[in-house]
Order: structure tokens, then sequence, then C-alpha cells
């Protein structure tokens, strides 16, 4: 293992080196390969050298990023300049100590980044969430689920359900439909009577759901099937859904925002010109706007959905008014107890 | 060394059984106890949760059940077939031999068009006037029960009907010059003659289903989970080693389990040519 690492470590400090010393004005950026590589060279990357008049140099980092920073840091030659972080990698690059804090003085000095947005080590580049999904021609007459809470009243909506069968979005979504804040989730869930009462939630719903899915695409699947009538599901998922005549509708009240951000890691020796790439990569509607149209992952770059027509706007996870009423995913609360709440949730399932 | 020329052939099947079956197998035990230091703490797990019993007891009481099921629907249709004239048999069997050419996943996927709330047997109900709201039918043992006998069903006729190829039918027409009825020549002859062949059967289709696992992930809910669905659940979650010690248990239960039908089908031999049913 640690001998792979090396290995690892040593193919990207040469492939890297090169080109690093013999250019002094190039920004070495660090993310995902395929889409996302092709439409942020087209995108983004010209932006920046117009803006900038820095060069550019993306690396699409395949395998495992945080493990490629950790072996620079730990050679004392940091070779990337930004990069982005994974919703999954953020809360560990923060715990491992794998990432420079945002300056937002730099970086948006006119306050122009909503809340949301900003985190510590990272700026939201792309959002996504788990919502919750009727069937409209399945609900009673004149009524439509509004929230958790109706999901789990199978008085007033009857019907088989459907839910995630990982403990990550779906505690969350039991302690919502028992009446918790949305701001109080993570306080709530990290105690041990909080647990308790997410499980008591999962009790009641649990003789209504025939089948638990594990798929994005299973989850559709039974919607589509009507094997059941209301479920969790990736918002992304649904627009397939409505394609193929599904009467099928989003409930974002109470959904879960995921997010990705682009990042700096420690010790980046272009510190503040890697600030005027984010800038460029988040902040910037105009070629946002071109990103979305390819990838429906928006961002919160300002004036974004000013410039979107309206119906494609109101089908993303970050218009205001759907960013407003969901939670933000707590990725570090499930970093540090994933491990020992799933073992839980797993012989729960089995009872 | 010199070795007998005929041993040779046996070597094939050797190489392959031991790269195969034995060193995984042992792979399998080690990495059950090692994890990565030598510990019996995922068997304790196993055997101090009670909901792991449960899916090791479930897994059992299936695999009994589909494999009795088999017996008692395939037994009757081999010795239909087996009466029937020459060319007949042939293509009889070729229609039972078409629906094991088609692969287990789409025979399984086939029962949710059937038994979904949309599905052909909901409608019909509804259209007979049975019904008003659909049944539900999918995600129920029912379903995972009925898929796994239609699947292995075959398997049952076609060990029974080579079984009863066998027997000469000479005797129990010899049977019936010596006074015997036909039913007392059945169970007296016949039977006994096809008993061996009908348990190897049974065997087999119980050691299939124990490792079942599409079928009762794709119909079943979650009650219906059975051990191999557990092993691939921790596998998913990395918990390799507990994972293994699932897979330790399943070996075992099945060896344990086969042992056990072997005995209890030669003590029923036994007594049914000693006195008869």
């Amino acid at each position: 293992m640690k001998h792979t690492k090396l290995a690892l470590g040593t193919a990207a400090l040469l492939a890297l080196a090169q080109p690093a010393f013999a250019q002094d004005q190039v920004l070495t950026i660090a993310g995902s390969g395929g889409v996302v590589k092709e439409i942020t060279e087209k995108v983004f990357l010209p932006a920046f050298e117009e803006t900038t008049g820095w060069k550019t140099k993306f690396i699409a980092a395949e395998s495992n990023i945080l493990l490629e920073v950790r072996t620079m840091l730990a050679s004392g030659k940091m070779l990337y300049d930004a990069m982005e972080v994974s919703a999954a990698n953020y809360p560990i690059g923060v715990k491992d100590d794998l990432l420079a804090p945002i300056d937002y003085d730099l970086l948006d000095p006119d306050g122009e980044l909503p809340e949301q947005a900003k985190k510590e080590f990272g700026v939201v580049a792309a959002a996504y969430s788990t919502v919750l999904v009727q069937r409209t021609d399945k609900n009673p007459e004149g009524r439509k689920m509004e929230s958790w809470a109706d999901f789990w009243d199978v008085e007033t909506f009857p019907g088989p359900r459907s839910l995630n069968p990982q403990p990550q979005y779906t505690l969350e979504f039991a302690l919502l439909a028992d009446g918790v804040a949305r701001e109080d989730l993570y306080d709530v869930l990290g105690t041990e009577e909080g647990l308790d009462r997410a499980f008591a939630k999962l009790d009641e719903i649990k003789p209504h759901i025939p089948v638990w899915w594990s798929s994005g695409a299973q989850s559709v699947q039974l919607l589509s099937d009507g094997e059941v009538f209301y479920s969790s599901t990736y918002n992304g998922r649904v627009a397939k859904l409505q394609e193929s005549g599904i009467p099928a509708e989003i409930v974002w009240n109470g959904g879960a925002l995921h997010t990705s951000y682009v990042g700096i890691p420690k010790n980046a020796p272009n510190y503040e010109a890697a600030h005027d790439w984010i800038r460029v990569r988040t902040m910037r509607p105009d070629l946002e706007l071109e990103y979305v149209k390819q990838l429906p992952y928006p961002n919160f770059a300002p004036g974004l959905f000013d410039a979107m027509p309206e119906d494609v706007a109101k089908t993303m996870p970050t218009y205001p008014a759907n960013a407003d009423v969901q939670f933000v995913a707590n990725d570090t609360f499930w970093a540090e107890n994933l491990d020992e709440i799933r073992e839980r949730f797993d012989e729960w399932l089995l009872e | 060394m010199k070795m007998r020329p005929i041993l040779w052939l046996f070597l094939p099947a050797a190489l392959l059984l031991a790269a195969f079956i034995v060193l995984p197998s042992f792979d399998l035990f080690r990495a059950s106890v090692f994890d990565p230091e030598f510990s019996t703490k995922h068997f304790q797990r196993l055997f101090e949760r009670g909901v792991y019993l449960d899916v090791m007891w479930r897994t059992i009481r299936v695999s009994l059940a589909v494999a009795v099921l088999c017996t008692v629907i395939g037994y009757p249709v081999a010795f239909f077939i087996n009466l029937q004239p020459r060319r007949r048999q042939t293509i009889l069997l070729f229609l039972i031999l078409i629906p094991m050419w088609m692969s287990i996943l789409i025979r399984t996927y086939a029962w949710i068009v059937v038994l979904g709330r949309d599905g052909l047997v909901n409608e019909a109900l509804a259209a007979l006037g049975f019904t008003t709201e659909p049944v539900q039918m999918l995600f129920t043992s029912g379903a995972v029960l009925a898929a796994m006998v239609q699947i292995l069903l075959p398997i049952q006729i076609l060990t029974c009907y080579a079984a009863m190829t066998e027997i000469d039918l000479d005797l129990i027409r010899a049977a019936r010059v010596l006074g015997a009825r036909p039913r007392q020549a059945l169970a007296r002859v016949f039977l006994p003659l096809s008993l061996d062949g009908t348990l190897t059967g049974l065997v087999i289709i119980f050691m299939l289903s124990m490792g079942f696992f599409i079928t009762p992930a794709l119909l079943g809910g979650r009650q219906d989970r059975m051990i191999a669905n557990l092993i691939e659940f921790q596998v998913q979650r990395l918990n390799w080693s507990f994972a293994a010690a699932l897979g330790v248990v399943l070996l075992v239960l099945t060896v344990a389990m086969i042992v056990l039908l072997r005995a209890g089908g030669r003590m029923l031999a036994r007594r049914i040519l000693k006195g008869g049913l």
C-alpha cells in the first residue's frame, strides 16, 4: 500500500514538474475528467486566461485527488493551485488539513456570493438535491404532498413509498417529518436521544415501504411502474421521468442540498491567482449558464437565474425558491458519524 | 514417480478444483478471522444479533420450501413425460429446456411484469371484478417463492426424468403380473427406484437456493433478504471480513443441510422399501 502511494505520488510529480518550472504564469487546476473536463476547458479556462493573462493547465485527477495532494504536501512541493473538491472529500480535506482557507475579502470583496455558497475551505461549484417526488396522479383528489410530514401521513396519502436504505439523508427526512427545524437537524442527530427519535419515526413508516431503492435509476423505475407513489430521489432524475410522460412532481421542501466545491490545496504556489480562478469558476453567471445547459449542476453565481429561462430555472436545486426550503447536507457530520450510524441502520433494516 | 496413465485424466479436474474452489475457500476462511489481526468478532456479531440468525434461518426455510415444491410439482411432470411416446418426450423436454436457456435476471424481471401493481395478474383480477384495489404481490415472500420455484423447476423435472428413464418398465409389469394393484406397483417398485434421482434433484435445488441472490433482491421486500443479499450488502459497505464470515456460515450451513437431507432421504428410502408408503 505504501509503495503504491509513493509510486503514484512520484508519477504525479514527474508529470507536473516540467511545465511548472518552464513557465511562471501558469495556474494548475486539478479536477474530474470526462464531460466535466471537456466543458471546463471549453467554457471556464479561456475566460480565465482572457481576464487574467495567465495560462492554465487542467489535470484530470482520475484516481484519488486527496491522495495526490497528500503526497505533494509530504514531498514539500505542491503542484496544484486549485482543485475540485467533492462533497465527500471536503470534510476529509478539512480534517486532514489538506486545504487552504478561502480569503473572501480577496475573492468576493463586495459580498455578492450568498452565504450558502461560502465554505471556509471551498466555494460551491455545483449542486444537486435529494428530494421527495410524488406521482401527482396517485394523490388524493385536490391534495398534494408538501413536506416530509406528508410523506409520513399515510392516512391522507395512502399508498406504497420508497426511501434509500442508507442513513444519510434518510434520517434527516425522518426528523423533519417529526417536526425538527431544518437548522437543528444535525444538532439533534448528534445526540443519542435524537438518533433514537429518528429511528422511532422511521419505525412508523417502515410497514409502508415495500421496497428500498438502492440506485437513482431504481427509484425512478419504481415510480414509473407505479410500484410506489412517493419516493426520495435525486432531482436530476425527475426530468427524465417527466419526459417519459409520468406525472411526477418534486417537493423541494425538506430536500437535502449537496454541494461540491472548488478549493485551494494547502501550500499552493499561486494562492492569489487561484482566487481569480475561483471567481471565474463560481461567480460568472454567463459562463455558468453555458455549463448548466450541458450539465444540470448549477452553483450560486450571482444573477445566474436572471439569465436563465424561468421554466429551466425552476427545476434547478439552487433556484432561490428551491434552495431556501432545503437543508444543506452536512458532510462533516456524516464523515465523522457514518460508520457507527450505518451499522445501526443496516440492522434496523433487517429487523 | 510412476503414475497409472488413467490417473492423469483426473489431473485437470483436480487442478481446476484446487485453483477455483479449494484455495479461494481457504482464503475466505482466513479473511473471516483476520481483520487484520486474528479475531472472532465477526462470528460473534453474527451469532449474537438476532437479525442475522433470522436471515440464516429464513434462507434455510425458503430453500427447503423451494426444493420441496419443485419436487412435488416436478416429479409428476417427469412421470408424465416418461410415459409419452419417444417423439413426444423429445418435444416436451425441449419445451422445459427453453426457459432454462434464459438468464435468471430476465426471468426475474418477467415476474415484475406479471406481479406488479399494474401487472398482468392485478389487471386480470380487476377486470374480472375480484378486486378494486391492486393487490401487493411484488416485494413479498410469495413472489420470491413463486419465481424461485419457476426458475429451478426444470432442473428437478430433468433430474427426475433422467432417473425414471433408467427404470425398466417391465418391472412394473412384473409386479402387476404378480398381483400388485397399479398404485401398489407404483409405490413399491417405481417410487423406490426413482427415489435416489429425485433426492439428488432436491439436494441440487436446495443448494442452488441457498445462494440465491437476484430473485430475493428484486422481488422480495426488506423481510425477504437471504444470506447472499446480506453478503453483497456487506461487501458494498467494505465490511469484507464480515462478508467473509457470512460466506463461511453459508458454506457450512449448506454442507450440513446437504448431509442431513441425504441421511434423511436414505432413511425414507429404507422405510419405503420395507413397508411401502
